[in-house]
């Protein structure tokens, strides 16, 4: 690809960033007003019934008053686990909904700000060096933000609590990390579940990075019951746990259903690295988007994304759950 | 949240003891039989079964004099010791090893014997980890000094046998006391003083010396009782070692309950007895030490109690939750042990024909109609559960058991697809304890599963609203794995009252 021809789809991009934040994820089908969690939210808060389905094609735009757009992070790398692939465009990418072949409206790479919930296991187990570790590597990532990202923090022991609300100002949410300690039982499920609502709670693109050392000793929620959320949901989960005899089969899980991905590290020292790491990654994907046309409206979506003419990996979500409220 | 506990234990036994439920709690029992007499069959701890006469016998090692010495310490801590008190009886004991108490066990069971025939004189020990039993070879000295202890312990030193050994004049002031103390009783018509005494010296010992570190799994297993204790913490860090058998010794002696008239030990007929299987077993459920051997021995003795079986629901619910599963997921066990805790299914379907039966002979007890109703939740017979949880909390008057109620039955709600009454009992419990989180992340839940997105932020915002101050929350769901036995001091306190000085005889 030629810089200038770069050059123009980031304009492209760009003209459309702001529309993307207005743009509802639509997993699952909501006449929604949103819900602030935060008072620094750089969408503005509006209550989008029907919300119209933003064309990459300006001139023609395409609205619907009963089908949303439905759009997949997707991460394009060279076979075996190679490097990022960049430069691609909509005619790149071929998407089947249910093995129904549907038109890519529009794909978005790298300016499209984020908002990053990091979800931090505050348990027992994290109490110590693990927790000087997990703080410094919060803090790496707040700063590898870029203008325009937010960020937001929930730690979980048996407690559920919101350190700071999604905002643009990493201030409140490196302080926040500075100041939490380790003490009581795992809420793994609570809390990733509640960082999964902050991150729906922003048009935004929402990367949920969920810490834990631990298994899940005390939430309400099943895995189960999350699991199904994250269906619904275009929130994209990675998650990052110390290697033990227990697979962590609900992060896995997770990960895999919202095309994140799952780090089993030996030791938290290489946690900033992990942390940037995955930031990096994340930068690196894109954003595809389409109206699904000729499948049935509710029920389980099979995605299967491909790379027209390259020989890539990419990682996807499976699918989604679409449902009519 | 004071009453939260990031340790537990599981006691572990040897594979060949839990190859089943039913088969593991029989041969659980069977751990060490002491059988008297060499071929006549005993009847074990008034259970009216008969131990098989192995013979002929493998001779044991000769036992050493120091254990002698050690049970007739253990007769005069038995005296000095003031239950529920931290005194130098319960000290001293304490600080005996696992392998004192092991030997110990063999000891106090033999004087036990003693104490109802002082003329046996052949005694045989089988560990759990052996098929056939041992036999114990005490030297005719020692046997005597056995004898002249068991006629302290049994109150009966001018008994003919007694006399005739002179047992009096072998033994020293506080076994002398002992003597009286246990005579009184007699005449009162209670001939278990020692084994009562005994029984609640040991449980003071486990419940007020925890030990903090557990020794290392034996490779050999010594004669007398073995138990190996998993520690989970955090669900994940697991540790394993050998535990104190003060409670097998306990046990054992509350096995040998005569009640008055009795001729034959009847530990069933004993009301102390049921209040000491009760009460500590509500402790160790409080604090998280789970021993299946413990209900299971309780469920023999008492097998239509409603208190034991709700309490032997309680306990395999318990051993359905995660926080048992994963650590035992975790668990490197040494070759040949396995765990007697089942899968979360096996673990729910054990504990829900628990809460049946309780609830069959204690239709109005209304924990056990609640704890009935989730479990039919966890098996996926939400229907069921519904009903029992709908009567549960029209039943209940406390407002703990309200609040689970109605937790419970928001989630059997929304499995039947019942949105609105899923709803509503969600709010209900939320509404009895406002700072609990649960209730709070249910209704997001529901929300979101019925597409309402912006009743799901709703719902999560009043989570983040609630205090960052773990001592300004509480939520009740967070110690459901104990509340079962929030009135554990008290029973324990209530058994120990009778044994404290100043107590009527």
């Amino acid at each position: 690809m030629t810089r200038t021809r770069r050059k123009q789809r980031t304009q492209k991009t760009q003209k459309t960033q702001r529309m993307w934040c207005l743009c509802v994820s639509v997993a699952a089908f909501f006449s929604v007003s949103f819900v602030p969690l935060v008072s620094l939210s750089r969408v503005p808060i509006v209550s989008l019934s029907r919300v119209p389905i933003v064309s990459l094609s300006q001139s023609q735009p395409s609205f619907s008053s009963k089908v949303e757009a439905v759009r997949v992070d997707v991460l394009v790398t060279e076979r075996d686990g190679g490097s990022a692939i960049l430069g691609l465009g909509p005619s790149d990418f071929e998407v089947l909904d249910n093995g129904v072949p549907q038109q890519v409206d529009l794909v978005s790479f790298e300016q499209i700000p984020l908002n990053v919930i990091l979800v931090l296991d505050m348990s027992d187990s994290v109490a110590g060096e693990r927790l000087d570790h997990l703080r410094g590597a919060g803090a790496a990532l707040l700063g590898a933000l870029k203008k325009g990202d937010q960020a937001a923090l929930v730690t979980f022991s048996h407690l559920v609590v919101l350190g700071a609300g999604l905002t643009g100002d990493v201030e409140p949410v490196a302080t926040a990390i500075d100041t939490v300690s380790g003490s009581g039982d795992t809420a793994l499920v609570d809390g990733t579940y509640a960082g999964m609502m902050i991150g729906e709670s922003d048009a935004g693109r929402a990367l949920l990075i969920v810490f834990s050392d631990g298994v899940d000793t005390s939430s309400w929620l099943s895995p189960d019951a999350v699991l199904d959320a994250a269906k619904r949901s275009d929130v994209v989960v990675y998650g990052v746990t110390a290697r033990s005899r227990l697979k962590p089969e609900f992060l896995h899980d997770l990960t895999s259903f919202t095309g994140g991905r799952l780090f089993e590290i030996e030791k938290t020292a290489n946690l900033r690295a992990t942390f940037l790491g995955i930031l990096d990654e994340f930068r690196h994907r894109y954003l595809v988007s389409y109206t699904p046309r000729g499948v049935a409206k509710d029920g389980w979506h099979r995605l299967d994304v491909r790379v027209r003419n390259r020989r890539v990996t990419v990682k996807a979500r499976p699918g989604y759950l679409a449902q009519t409220p | 949240m004071s009453a939260r506990r990031a340790r537990m234990s599981v006691l572990l036994l040897p594979s060949n003891d839990v190859r089943s439920t039913m088969r593991g709690v029989w041969l659980a029992c069977c751990l060490c039989v002491i059988v008297a007499g060499g071929h006549a069959p005993l009847a074990m701890a008034g259970q009216g079964r008969s131990a098989s006469p192995f013979r002929p016998l493998p001779p044991g090692e000769p036992v050493a004099d120091a254990r002698i010495d050690r049970v007739e310490r253990w007769l005069k801590a038995v005296t000095l010791h003031e239950p529920g008190a931290d005194d130098d009886a319960l000290r001293e004991v304490g600080s005996w090893s696992n392998r004192d108490l092991q030997t110990l066990w063999i000891e106090v069971n033999v004087v036990v014997q003693l104490m109802r025939n002082p003329r046996k004189g052949i005694f045989s020990v089988r560990p759990d980890s052996q098929r056939a039993p041992t036999e114990i070879r005490y030297t005719a000295r020692q046997l005597g000094r056995l004898v002249a202890l068991a006629c302290a312990a049994g109150g009966i030193i001018a008994e003919p046998h007694c006399v005739d050994i002179k047992a009096a004049t072998s033994l020293d002031a506080d076994l002398m006391r002992l003597s009286g103390l246990a005579g009184a009783a007699r005449l009162r018509g209670d001939g278990n003083y020692v084994l009562r005494r005994g029984a609640l010296l040991h449980s003071d010992v486990a419940i007020l010396t925890p030990r903090s570190a557990m020794d290392p799994v034996s490779p050999s297993p010594l004669p007398g009782p073995q138990r190996l204790r998993l520690e989970i913490s955090d669900g994940r860090d697991v540790d394993l070692g050998q535990d104190a058998v003060h409670w097998d010794i306990a046990r054992m002696v509350l096995d040998y309950v005569k009640p008055s008239g009795a001729d034959a030990p009847a530990p069933g007929r004993d009301a102390m007895v049921r209040q000491w299987y009760t009460a500590t077993a509500a402790w160790m459920q409080h604090v998280e030490q789970h021993d299946h051997l413990h209900l299971a021995r309780a469920r023999e003795i008492f097998p239509a109690d409603p208190e034991v079986l709700f309490l032997s629901g309680c306990q395999r619910e318990a051993y359905a939750a995660p926080r048992i599963q994963s650590g035992i997921r975790a668990a490197d066990l040494p070759a040949g042990m396995s765990l007697g805790v089942a899968s979360p299914r096996g673990e729910l379907r054990q504990a829900e024909a628990f809460f049946r039966r309780a609830l069959e002979v204690k239709p109005d007890h209304v924990e056990a109609r609640l704890r009935h109703g989730r479990v039919l939740g966890g098996l996926g017979r939400h229907a069921d559960a519904a009903a029992e949880l709908r009567q549960a909390i029209a039943s209940a008057d406390d407002t703990l058991l309200v609040y689970y109620g109605n937790l419970f039955l928001g989630a059997a709600e929304e499995e039947l697809g019942h949105r609105d009454a899923a709803r509503l009992a969600y709010e209900q419990a939320a509404a009895l304890y406002p700072d609990a989180q649960s209730p709070l992340v249910a209704l997001s839940r529901l929300a979101r599963r019925y597409g309402d997105r912006p009743g799901a932020l709703r719902a999560i915002q009043r989570v983040f609203a609630l205090s960052s101050d773990a001592n300004e929350r509480n939520d009740p769901w967070w110690t459901y794995n104990v509340a079962q036995a929030r009135n554990a001091d008290a029973l324990l306190e209530e058994l120990r009252r009778p044994f404290q000085p100043g107590a009527a005889p």
